[in-house]
């Protein structure tokens, strides 16, 4: 017997059991889930109280023929009293989702806003450069060479962010343990407020293209620094759009995801799976099928391997804290 | 000591390889290039040609020069994963496969000793002894052997040098040790060397092809 579970805003550590043939990332669902039962279907009400999460999930129900799962959600509907899982450690799905961590300071919005002006600023010198001299076709192709780079550079940095170092590593300490933790929650990234994704992305970029603004006017060098930049410190909000579900997204990103302007959900899914050694770039994964065919990584950990003595994080079975957390749905399924 | 070098594999590459496979016809296109460039995608394959002779004289007096096919292998004595010594000369009498790979534990080796595991009947059958080397110490061959349940041998080359006494070139500008495997024939002589970084599984089907058609 087994339902699709409940969506992730009452169980963030639950996958999407609709989606596991389909999709390879965590997500949360856009519809209301079913009972868990084989043949109830019930609609859903508002749980009153934060639902306590503790594991292992144990399901306390008096019916267990008409047991439902309670889910955060305003329009869900239940006439039954909702069951209380627990798990041993006591985290809510209510405080995960509204974890402050999430969410945007005024600091990550100064940043971003840094990082875009100084972007745009690019783009204006390289605009008004092209039309000064009425050269359009250098600078448009910059701005191509700048977005397929990109998306390379995006690669690279996620390999070595991902393989090496952990959250001791001066100056990527912190973004290493995010990507950890974004592996083992990969959802958690469609949850993040806009500028609390990118404002590290964003805060670099500030730092690099503002000398390039007041050093330099050549509308070629910044047709390719403002696409460059804009793509990389945007390339989050690309990863998060690839985490998303379809039916979560504007057709335009959609159509661009399909288009293979945008990286699509399936081939940063691919990412997600064991042995997480592939599809490493982020901004429009042009370069994915490249690298992976020709083994570009493999050989650049290989080197890393016979010159410093380093084993990368993909060479080994993936700890706990890398792999995707799926042991409450499979628990829910036996129910 | 007689000092006339045998010709390298590198330099009599493209006449060598003209009557030889399609696949390596890159090679002669592109003479320049280190063989072990090419060999990380396509695969390099010197197959014994029944008209290269080599002369016998040439065959154990330098020292310096790579072992290429009609050549005899030269003996070695390493220890195996149990630290027991073997050499060479305990397999004459059968065809061996000796394939030289980077190290334990690495996704490629691990790929390919695998391979030759769950394949491992068929070179049986077709009378041959599987042997792989690397520079790793017998306890690291131990540990790997046992993790995938490899049953047949693997010595340990410490500080590589059968493998710099047998010419394995390096790939990646001398970075990465290389993955070669030589077919020794009976009485020891290499007939069949393959050269392929990337694509490790190759090698079986390789070597097994040329001993199942021998």
């Amino acid at each position: 017997m087994f339902a699709e579970v409940a969506p992730m805003s009452a169980f963030p550590h639950l996958r999407s059991l609709h989606h596991v043939n389909q999709c390879h990332y965590l997500s949360p669902p856009s519809h209301i889930y079913r009972s868990i039962t084989t043949t109830t279907t019930k609609s859903r009400r508002r749980h009153p109280e934060p639902l306590v999460v503790d594991l292992p999930w144990v399901l306390n129900t008096s019916t267990p023929a008409t047991t439902t799962i309670a889910l955060d959600e305003p329009s869900l509907q239940s006439t039954d009293p909702p069951p209380v899982l627990k798990r041993s450690s006591p985290v809510t799905t209510t405080s995960m989702l509204n974890d402050p961590s999430l969410k945007s300071t005024w600091s990550h919005r100064a940043w971003v806003a840094s990082g875009c002006t100084t972007v745009l600023v690019s783009l204006a010198k390289s605009v008004t450069g092209a039309a000064d001299s009425g050269t359009w076709l250098q600078p448009i192709l910059a701005g191509v060479v700048g977005y397929v780079l990109a998306d390379l550079g995006s690669g690279v940095y996620h390999w070595g962010i991902d393989n090496y170092g952990n959250e001791n590593t001066p100056v990527f300490g912190s973004q290493i343990e995010a990507f950890q933790g974004h592996h083992k929650w990969p959802w958690i990234i469609t949850r993040r407020q806009f500028a609390n994704n990118l404002h590290a992305l964003a805060r670099a970029v500030s730092f690099t293209v503002l000398p390039i603004d007041l050093i330099f006017n050549d509308p070629v060098l910044h047709g390719f620094v403002s696409v460059c930049s804009g793509c990389i410190m945007f390339s989050q909000q690309f990863h998060a759009w690839a985490h998303s579900t379809k039916s979560k997204l504007h057709p335009l990103v959609v159509a661009l995801q399909d288009a293979g302007v945008l990286v699509s959900r399936s081939m940063h899914g691919a990412h997600h799976r064991p042995p997480y050694d592939s599809n490493y770039c982020i901004v429009s994964g042009v370069w994915n099928e490249l690298l992976d065919t020709y083994k570009v990584f493999e050989a650049l950990e290989m080197i890393l391997f016979f010159k410093l003595g380093v084993r990368p994080r993909s060479w080994s079975e993936p700890s706990s804290n890398w792999t995707e957390e799926t042991d409450t749905s499979s628990l829910i399924a036996e129910l | 000591m007689a000092s006339i070098p045998l010709p390298t594999a590198k330099h009599s590459l493209p006449s060598l390889l003209h009557a030889q496979t399609p696949k390596t016809l890159l090679s002669q296109k592109l003479p320049n290039l280190p063989k072990s460039f090419q060999s990380q995608f396509c695969g390099v394959k010197l197959s014994h040609s029944s008209n290269f002779a080599v002369p016998s004289s040439f065959k154990k007096s330098s020292i310096l020069a790579k072992v290429s096919k009609g050549s005899v292998a030269p003996s070695f004595s390493l220890k195996d994963q149990d630290g027991k010594t073997v050499s060479l000369s305990k397999f004459k009498g059968k065809p061996v496969v000796v394939y030289f790979y980077p190290a334990d534990e690495t996704p490629g080796c691990t790929k390919q000793a695998c391979a030759f595991r769950d394949s491992y009947e068929k070179f049986k059958k077709a009378g041959a002894e599987v042997i792989g080397i690397s520079g790793d110490d017998p306890s690291s061959h131990k540990a790997f052997a046992k993790k995938y349940r490899l049953p047949f041998t693997l010595l340990s080359d410490e500080g590589n040098k059968v493998r710099k006494d047998w010419g394995v070139p390096a790939d990646l500008f001398g970075t990465l040790p290389g993955r070669q495997t030589y077919v020794l024939d009976k009485n020891g002589v290499v007939q069949l060397i393959y050269n392929n970084q990337f694509q490790p599984e190759k090698h079986i089907d390789e070597t097994l092809k040329f001993l199942q058609s021998a």
